[in-house]
């Protein structure tokens, strides 16, 4: 393990950035899921800066009760306050907390890193949300808490419920997407907008993130037994339907659906498909034309052929230096190394690795207010 | 060495099984494009190259013999995409191909060689003997292209898949090459290495050898001496007698000359600011490399000369296009792509359009009357890599008598399997443009390219990447899925259009109107073809597009 972190020092040499640590995490059977997030979380500098600042002035406040953002506070901040630049790093603490805390992940199968980061950001927002309740009506004369940023269509579509809390795991994570139906028979569009952390994007073979985001956006038309119910004609009528994102997020996750359920299989499968990312991307399906062009800082990569079993790694962008992530090791890869897990063009392939969970961050104004 | 244990190399129609899911054929205005025939190479090397390196193909038309007084109109380049480099010459009178090639005859013999030995002899031009002679039927005209640690070479013309000669390259992968077709005597190919060597060889003297090796190679950059990053495109400088360019991984360029012999030591000083073009000069005159360009921060990914010589154009990593005026060694114009790096590039024949493509999944047209995008090809559905060519042998329909509208036809392929096809109709694209003139007069003139200059940016200035909504959008012609693997490649000939794979896989279409029996009835074929082409289609691309 020192021998490995010291390889990796002399690898970055005079370029090692300052302040900047390279830890592998351990596995406890079976933890390379959450591994491979936590890693690509902590090289997601505003969300671990916004986690440390939240960590330094909670410990102040005192006993804290022990959460799920608690421990990965504390992990993130074991991490980032390491005298040396380069080692592994236990994350017990979190990974007793995960499994006690939900019980999908308290076996010892094969997990899906896509269903752990989506409960993991949803928990966390879930604490920071109860946690501004309390603090709320510990003192009610204080200032309100920070209304949603996207305005009055929003709260309108709320109708009277409170304003949503916008935490700062939302400023970095949710955009909007808005899910426009149109009644083909008095032309009527009905706008309904839904919140999300990260987008699930269907894959085909041969194809790129920009194409699979075209179809993800591409107009539906809802007809025969799947007809829409119009509200100004009163009835089911022939319509069409497409996903437009309203607000794009600061951080954009984008999930490939490689894990597929198969009717005459009865089971799920790996799509293996080559799906090319770019490292630098903009989003087309917007309302607006916002042209916000994004970068990709990591990956989380599928190892194996099938969806029970299987391994996790992450590529990390740190400091314009591309990490590879593999529970203890960390290795230092060029760029061009990235475009090795797009995937295979044919099905049958001894390239198993594949990038499963993309993490894109906005190079337009950082995530602001 | 040899290793005749198995037949490999003989069983390369089932390595190469046609996927039940490809048409052999598509259609356009004009007519079927039909697929005629299949180059590939032994199937044993596929599991060893798979991923590892990307094919890339180029043309070239071996004349009967050095030629002393050939006219030196350059007839090369017409369509050059950076995995595709089509370098074509006359042929001096028919029937004289066979007897500069009857060598191999001699040699043709039926060894049959162990796929799994990577090592081992592919000199024979195919285990069956009547090939050796069915080859070299009077064309000279060869695809020479790179497989893991091979160059391949095979007949154009000849039905057989298999190459007649293969090299195999000790140290590291052969990843770009180049041929010039108007190379006074001596080397005319140029091969660049994953590793940053750097060969040119002579392609009659290969053909004529019965080894694996390069013969009478001659080696600059030896290990990386002056440059260990990867070769990444490598080009003749049309005209530069003997001169040619190596772009590398690291943003860089070298100038070589192949009179040199390389020997000489070349050492240039550290680049200061990475983001900055910047020329430098060899020190001493027996140095080879030149000259360095850097060009910019990371990878060139591909580089590709106007016919005439005069322009070169780069597309890298960062995402810009640059075109330089080569000789004044100066930063013309350029611009970045929609986001993402660019892949390819290729220059239209009379000079005026840049194709690019890139990780966008667009392929950009490029005005260098106008310095800017003109028009976004939309309809890849992945990178469009490395395969970007204007077809420069497709004459408009209404081009003739009218001369109003001016089209060019051209090609592009990407990751996403497809060939696609495009017209580009100077009318439509320009209207857009005449509405909203960027700060320029309505006067919008098919004037003379320098006097439309002197009003617009100032000398070198890289645009920003345009507006989703300010650029015209086309869409193709015709959408074909050619193969199974991403495509790294085409390029169009007289009578085809070829496409390859990644994975080396070279597919020759053959163009309405040429039927199969014609085009094996070759000789005349070839010899009028090619006397004809650089006349026509030169003319094709220039006058009719005056307005």
């Amino acid at each position: 393990m020192g021998a490995a972190g010291s390889k990796l020092e002399k690898a970055l040499g005079d370029q090692f950035p300052e302040g900047e640590r390279y830890f592998g995490l351990e596995n406890f059977g079976n933890t390379c899921y959450c591994n491979s997030v936590l890693q690509a979380l902590y090289f997601c500098v505003p969300f671990r800066e916004q986690l440390l600042e939240y960590y330094s002035s909670n410990k102040s406040t005192g006993d804290a009760e022990e959460n799920l953002l608690t421990c990965l506070a504390d992990l993130f901040t074991q991490i980032s306050s390491q005298k040396k630049k380069t080692g592994v790093i236990a994350p017990k603490r979190f990974v007793q907390r995960l499994k006690k805390q939900n019980e999908l992940f308290r076996s010892y199968m094969h997990q899906d890193a896509h269903e752990f980061l989506n409960f993991l950001l949803n928990e966390l927002v879930d604490i920071l949300e109860k946690e501004a309740q309390a603090a709320k009506s510990d003192q009610e004369t204080s200032s309100p808490p920070e209304k949603m940023v996207n305005g009055p269509k929003n709260a309108q579509a709320n109708g009277c419920h409170k304003d949503p809390l916008v935490t700062w795991v939302h400023k970095n994570f949710q955009g909007i997407l808005t899910n426009e139906t149109r009644c083909l028979r008095c032309e009527t569009v009905t706008a309904r907008d839904e919140t999300f952390f990260d987008l699930s994007l269907d894959i085909e073979q041969n194809s790129s993130i920009t194409s699979c985001l075209k179809n993800f956006s591409s107009t539906e038309t809802l007809n025969a037994e799947d007809k829409f119910f119009c509200d100004k004609c009163c009835s089911l009528q022939e319509a069409q339907k497409r996903m437009k994102i309203k607000k794009p997020p600061h951080i954009l996750v984008i999930h490939l659906k490689r894990f597929k359920y198969i009717e005459q299989l009865g089971r799920y499968k790996k799509l293996s498909y080559r799906v090319v990312f770019p490292l630098e991307l903009k989003l087309s399906n917007t309302v607006e034309d916002a042209e916000s062009e994004y970068s990709l800082f990591a990956v989380v990569v599928h190892v194996g052929s099938g969806p029970n079993h299987g391994h996790y790694v992450s590529l990390v962008k740190s400091h314009n230096h591309w990490l590879f992530f593999d529970d203890e090791n960390v290795e230092m890869i060029d760029e061009s190394a990235v475009q090795t897990f797009f995937g295979s063009a044919q099905e049958y392939s001894s390239n198993t690795d594949h990038g499963y969970i993309l993490f894109y961050e906005s190079l337009g104004t950082s995530n602001k207010s | 060495m040899i290793n005749t244990s198995n037949g490999m190399m003989s069983t390369t129609s089932s390595s190469n099984a046609q996927s039940p899911g490809l048409k052999t054929y598509f259609k356009t205005p004009e007519g079927r494009y039909k697929l005629h025939y299949e180059k590939t190479h032994p199937s044993g090397l596929l599991h060893y190259a798979h991923g590892k390196t990307v094919t890339q193909v180029t043309l070239a038309h071996l004349k009967d013999k050095p030629a002393p007084s050939t006219p030196t109109a350059p007839s090369s380049s017409f369509s050059t995409g950076s995995g595709v480099r089509s370098a074509a010459a006359r042929l001096l009178g028919g029937g004289n191909g066979s007897r500069a090639l009857s060598f191999v005859g001699g040699n043709g013999g039926s060894k049959s060689v162990s796929a799994s030995s990577r090592v081992g002899s592919l000199v024979a031009s195919s285990s069956s003997s009547s090939t050796s002679t069915s080859n070299f039927d009077g064309k000279g005209t060869f695809l020479i292209f790179n497989v893991g640690d091979a160059i391949f070479i095979s007949d154009l013309n000849s039905q057989d898949k298999d190459p007649v000669k293969s090299i195999h390259f000790s140290n590291s992968n052969p990843v770009c090459h180049a041929f010039d077709q108007d190379a006074k005597d001596g080397h005319d190919l140029i091969i660049g290495l994953n590793s940053g060597d750097v060969y040119s060889v002579s392609l009659r003297q290969q053909l004529q050898d019965v080894g694996k090796k390069l013969v009478g190679a001659q080696h600059y950059n030896k290990d990386g001496s002056v440059s260990s990053s990867r070769c990444t495109s490598i080009a003749w400088v049309p005209g530069g007698d003997g001169a040619f360019v190596v772009a590398h991984a690291d943003g860089n360029l070298y100038v070589y000359e192949k009179s040199k012999d390389g020997a000489g030591d070349s050492s240039f000083p550290v680049i200061k600011d990475q983001a900055q073009f910047s020329v430098a000069h060899a020190r001493y005159s027996k140095s080879n490399p030149i000259a360095r360009w850097h060009i910019c921060h990371g990878s060139i990914n591909s580089i590709a000369f106007s016919t005439d010589g005069a322009f070169l154009a780069t597309v890298g990593r960062d995402g810009y296009l640059r075109v330089f005026d080569y000789s004044k060694e100066q930063l013309i114009c350029g611009g970045k792509s929609y986001y993402g790096a660019l892949l390819c590039c290729a220059w239209s024949m009379d000079g005026k359009y840049i194709l690019t493509g890139g990780e966008d999944d667009l392929v950009q047209v490029w005005s260098m009357e106008d310095r800017k995008v003109v028009a976004w090809g939309e309809g890849h559905n992945s990178w469009v890599v490395s395969g970007v060519a204007f077809d420069s042998y497709w004459s408009s329909p209404n081009s003739d008598g009218m001369g109003e509208t001016v089209m060019y036809r051209f090609g592009s392929v990407g990751q996403d399997t497809q060939l696609l096809l495009w017209d580009l109709e100077m009318d439509e694209i320009v209207v857009p443009l005449r509405r909203c003139p960027p700060g320029g007069s309505p006067t919008y003139s098919a004037g003379s390219q320098s006097s439309h200059w002197d009003n617009a940016l100032p000398v070198g200035t890289l645009q920003p990447a345009p507006i989703m909504r300010d650029v015209p959008k086309i869409s193709p012609l015709v959408a074909h899925r050619v193969h199974t693997e991403p495509l790294s490649g085409l390029m169009f000939t007289q009578e085809s259009v070829l496409t390859v794979c990644r994975e080396g896989h070279i597919k020759v279409w053959m163009r309405p109107g040429v039927s199969e029996s014609q085009s094996n009835n070759s000789e005349t074929m070839l010899s009028t073809s090619l006397k004809e082409k650089p006349l026509s289609s030169g003319k094709v691309g220039s006058s009719s597009y005056k307005q």
